[in-house]
Parts: C-alpha cells; structure tokens; sequence
C-alpha cells in the first residue's frame, strides 16, 4: 500500500471515530453510573483476589459464583472472603454466555463495586461499570487499574449523549482517593 | 505494508517498527464453546477445539416467540400505533424485520424458512431456560443491576443429547438450544422506539437497531470491532438506528460487510460459488522475548485484530481476532495464526494487524477469548490432556506486513 493510500485508510478510520462520537452503548446496553454514583450505589468497594469459580443451574437459569479473598475494603465491611454472583457459565452440560459481564480468572486482583441482598451472593454494580482489573506493565512497574467500561461510552440521560468516562491506567492509589473522594462528597 | 493477497496463505511478520494509532478496525467474533470432556467421547467427541456455537438451519428450526407483556410505568416500547392491537402488531413488525435481516444474506444456510412463525406469548416470564427463544420487555432477572438496560442470554450445548426442558435434544457440540433477549422493565430512563415512532421520540433507543444486534448474539455472534458493523459493541444514540433499515428487496441492508461474512462462516451454504475464498497467515513477533512467559508455548502474536480490506475499494470485508489455531484433538495453540473464511473469489485483499489498543480494547472481547480454553482452574476434574490457558491479549505490537514466503 502506498503512502497516499495509507494516509486515506487512516483519515477514513479517523473520520468513522468522528462519525461514533458521541453515540453508543454495549449489547448488553449499559446506562452511565459515573464514578460518584457506583461509590455510592455499592454496598462496598474492595480489593478482591480471585479464588476460584463454580457455575450451577439456579431457578432455571446458569449462574457463576466466584469466591475472593479480600484483600482491602475502601466502603463497607467485607468478611475475609465473599462470593460474587454473575450471570452464565457451564453447568448441567450446557453453556450460558452473556455478552457483557463480568468473568474472573483465579489468581486475578480486581476492584469491585459491589451490591449486597440478604442471604445472596454479592453482584457486581454495573457489570463491567463496577468491575476494575489490577495490572502491572510488561516489564512490572506500579499497578494501575481500567475499568472493564473504559471502551464501552454508556448513554447519560442527563445530557442525552454519550460519554466515555470509563477510567483507564490509573494507579491504585489514584482510585483511592476517588473512592474517597466520593464518599466525602456524598455525606 | 504492501501486499495483496488473494485465496493465498500469508505470514505476517509483526516488528516494531509501524505504529497505528487510528481508531482500530476489527472484525466479527463467534461465541464459542470448548465440549465438556469430562465426559464421555460419545456424547462429547474427543477434541479440546473450540467449536463456533450455531443454530440448526432446517426449515421451521429457528422459533421465536415474544412476550406481550409490556411495562406501562414507565412506557418500555413506544409505537406509533396507540391502539392496543396496533401496538402489538409494530412492534411484532418489528421483531420481523429484525430477524429477517439475518436470513437475508445470501450464501448463507439461515434463510427465511429456518424460521419458524413468531408466536406471541402473554406470559410476563417468558424468558428462561427452557429451550424457547424468548424476547422480554418486562420480565425481572437478577442478573440486572442499576446501570444494565438489557441483555441477551445464549445457552449453548457442551455435548450431544444435551436439552433444555422444552427443547430438543442436541444433535452438535455447541448447538444453540435456547437464547433469550431481556429489555430491563424497571429502569426509569430508558425507552424503546419502533421505527415508525423513533422520529416522534428522539429520546428513544431504536427498537429495530438493538433487536437486530441482540438477534445476532442469539444466532451465534459476540462482539465485532468493525465500527459500522451490526456487532459492534455500541448501539445507536437515541433516536438514531444502524445503517440503513431493511427493505423487502434488501433486507439485510442494516448489515456491514464483515456480519454478511461472519454469518456466512457461521452457517456456510455449500451452494454458494462466490464467497469460497479463504485467507491464513500468522502473526510472529520479531523478538521471541516480546512473548509472554505464562502460559507457556505461547508462540505467537495473541489478540490481534487481522482485518481484510478489498483491495478495490477499501472496505473491510471481514476481520477476525487472531492468534490461535486449533487441529485435531486441540487444544488450542497460541502460534499468532489467524483465518479469513468465505471470502469472495476473484477479489483482491489487503492484510492489516492491529493492537487492540484503540477505541476497542481487550475488555471488549474478554468473552470471546476466554471461551478458548478450559482447564481445571475453570472446570474441576478437567483431562489435562486437554487442558489450556488463555494468554493475556498483547496490545503492546507494532506491525509490518512482508511479503508471503
């Protein structure tokens, strides 16, 4: 391909970009929660290290509880270990996929926002709005955290547009002060 | 990068040398299944490959049905129609036009008589796992969340004879037995519009748009990267709708090139002469030390969009998320490898990998790359014979494409 052409493949990809702002929302359509509103929303916020996972068949539908350890709780109070509940995942011979949320490998450190119910396992706030992965760059370095939203702009009624808000190489200690941050605001 | 390529393998050569930073174009994804081989060969064959999940396509095989029960407080589907029969009748029209867009393509096996009449069911809990393809505009799940609109759920089978209450039993590996479609009944903000009353209610999501993006997730689809493509992970802003809206003489018309040659890898008609070509390569890095260290026998390039352009007009005909291959009994190999399926002969192709670094980043295809592999941290008792682990997608190449060998 030729210089010229190439420029007019990369102005063409620049002005669909252009085309998209503004616009969109996930298959599984997401509704903005910015940062305030998941900090408040969520019954807690915490550092979580996947254990293990196990999808059943519950009420007719397949579900996966994936139990963590706790490792640091910014809002609420968490026991050492929890189990989050996620829709999908392999169970009685047959395989439920919902495009859009959340899954959890064991050994993975994650943030979540999480919801409580009475005598449920917790959920995650907002799918992959609430939910934070931990990583280290290529040659290690410090943390930084991207929220699984962070390429998937969600519609805010309030101003009728969409925005990606989504927050993306931030370090732990950056999302705790958000985090902090939020709280303060909301008292 | 350079060549062209036609019904002709290719190696890429990914070097640090190029660096794309314009919003990444990729392409369709399958949702796929690896077979439980926990149990035994003869209901789940031998092979750790993951299979594409698909729908049967024989006549009368493919049967929707949609729940009439329509939230009221707030309004969930506006029509144009106020009439209690009018409104049932849009918004079933729509559902139509909706599903017809994906048995319009040529050279594919899902064609119009793949579906059965849609049926209408009173029952405000249609959806669920009961081997009906269900579309809910009012039915609870505890899957929802503050800040989830709605979302499809697609259950797959992992071996034969797998079945759903009310289904058949499954006669392939990865047959799709049941897909339900829920709209969230008890969001206050959100509303969705038939086409004929999208202009009236701007602040609308369009009906017609988002059904025709979740019927694709329930024929077999994930998430493309192909901004204009009906997969792509974002629906249309309120009170705009995808592409251009079906017609009767074109009625996959909302569809992009690449869904048209997704669906026609998915369900291939053997019939078809024209979109016979297919393209393969694999992407190597320079620099073996550039791979990762965990898993091992990692020898490729993992997660890269490969996208296809015709090479007459620029277009991306198709573009798929490379790095792996899988033969015979699997499981998959992480060797960079890459397959283009169902192209058209007689056109040329120009090759393109890109770092899923842009607008679309891996978060966006985790379902998809996740699906590759099982192993007894995902599945207890899983054979270690067949057991695999995922890489980490590299976002952090830059490509130069040489010629093919």
């Amino acid at each position: 391909m030729s210089y010229a052409q190439r420029r007019r493949f990369l102005l063409l990809l620049f002005l669909a970009g252009l085309l998209l702002i503004g616009i969109a929302a996930n298959a599984t359509t997401f509704l903005r929660l910015d940062f305030s509103r998941l900090t408040r929303t969520a019954t807690a916020v915490a550092r979580l290290r996947c254990a293990a996972s196990e999808s059943f068949l519950e009420n007719g539908q397949i579900w996966t509880d994936t139990r963590f350890a706790v490792l640091e709780t910014d809002k609420g109070n968490l026991p050492s270990a929890i189990t989050v509940r996620t829709p999908g995942g392999s169970a009685a011979g047959v395989t439920a996929h919902v495009e859009g949320a959340p899954r959890f490998r064991p050994g993975e450190e994650v943030f979540l926002f999480l919801l409580a119910a009475p005598g449920e396992p917790f959920r995650v706030l907002g799918w992959a709005q609430g939910t934070f992965r931990i990583a280290r760059g290529p040659r290690g370095g410090s943390e930084r955290l991207t929220q699984d939203s962070a390429a998937l702009p969600v519609y805010d009624p309030a101003r009728r547009e969409f925005r990606a808000e989504g927050l993306r190489n931030v370090t732990v200690d950056e999302f705790r002060a958000r985090v902090q941050r939020a709280l303060a605001a909301a008292q | 990068m350079s060549e062209f390529f036609n019904k002709t393998a290719a190696t890429v050569l990914a070097c640090a040398l190029t660096l794309f930073s314009a919003q990444t174009a990729s392409g369709y994804a399958l949702h796929r299944i690896v077979a439980d081989l926990r149990l035994s060969s003869a209901v789940a064959g031998t092979s750790a490959c993951p299979v594409p999940a698909r729908r049967l396509t024989a006549a009368g095989s493919f049967s929707v049905q949609w729940s009439t029960s329509l939230g009221s407080s707030p309004l969930t589907v506006l029509t144009q129609d106020q009439t209690a029969a009018g409104r049932l009748n849009e918004i079933e029209q729509t559902i139509q036009q909706s599903l017809g867009v994906w048995t319009g393509v040529s050279g594919s096996l899902l064609q119009p008589a793949t579906l059965a009449p849609l049926a209408r069911v009173s029952s405000s809990t249609a959806c669920a796992a009961d081997g009906l393809n269900s579309i809910c505009f009012n039915q609870p799940d505890a899957g929802f969340t503050p800040g989830i609109l709605g979302f499809t759920r697609v259950i797959t089978a992992d071996h034969l004879g797998a079945q759903l209450a009310n289904g058949p039993a499954a006669t392939q590996i990865g047959q799709i037995l049941d897909a339900d479609i829920y709209f969230n009944p008890g969001d206050p903000n959100t509303a969705y519009a038939t086409p004929q009353a999208l202009a009236a209610h701007p602040a609308a999501y369009d009906l017609e748009s988002l059904l025709t993006h979740e019927l694709g997730h329930a024929i077999g689809f994930s998430h493309s990267a192909v901004w204009r493509a009906m997969m792509a992970p974002y629906a249309p802003a309120p009170g705009t709708f995808t592409g251009q809206r079906p017609t009767a003489l074109a009625p996959d018309t909302p569809l992009a090139e690449d869904d048209r040659t997704g669906l026609r890898a998915l369900y291939p008609d053997p019939a078809d002469t024209v979109h016979t070509g297919s393209i393969s390569g694999r992407i190597l890095p320079a620099n073996v030390l550039a791979l990762p260290a965990f898993p091992v026998g990692v020898s490729g390039i993992f997660g890269a969009h490969v996208v296809a352009l015709d090479a007459a007009t620029g277009d991306v005909v198709a573009g798929v998320l490379g790095g792996w291959s899988c033969g015979g009994d699997g499981p998959a190999q992480f060797d960079g490898g890459y397959r283009f399926e169902r192209l058209a002969v007689g056109a040329s192709y120009r090759i393109y990998a890109e770092p899923l670094n842009g607008a679309v980043d891996p978060t966006a295809v985790s379902d998809t790359t996740a699906a590759l592999c099982r192993n007894s941290a995902t599945d207890a008792g899983w054979p270690a014979a067949a057991a695999c682990v995922v890489p980490p997608v590299d976002t952090e190449f830059t490509t130069r494409l040489r010629s093919a060998p």
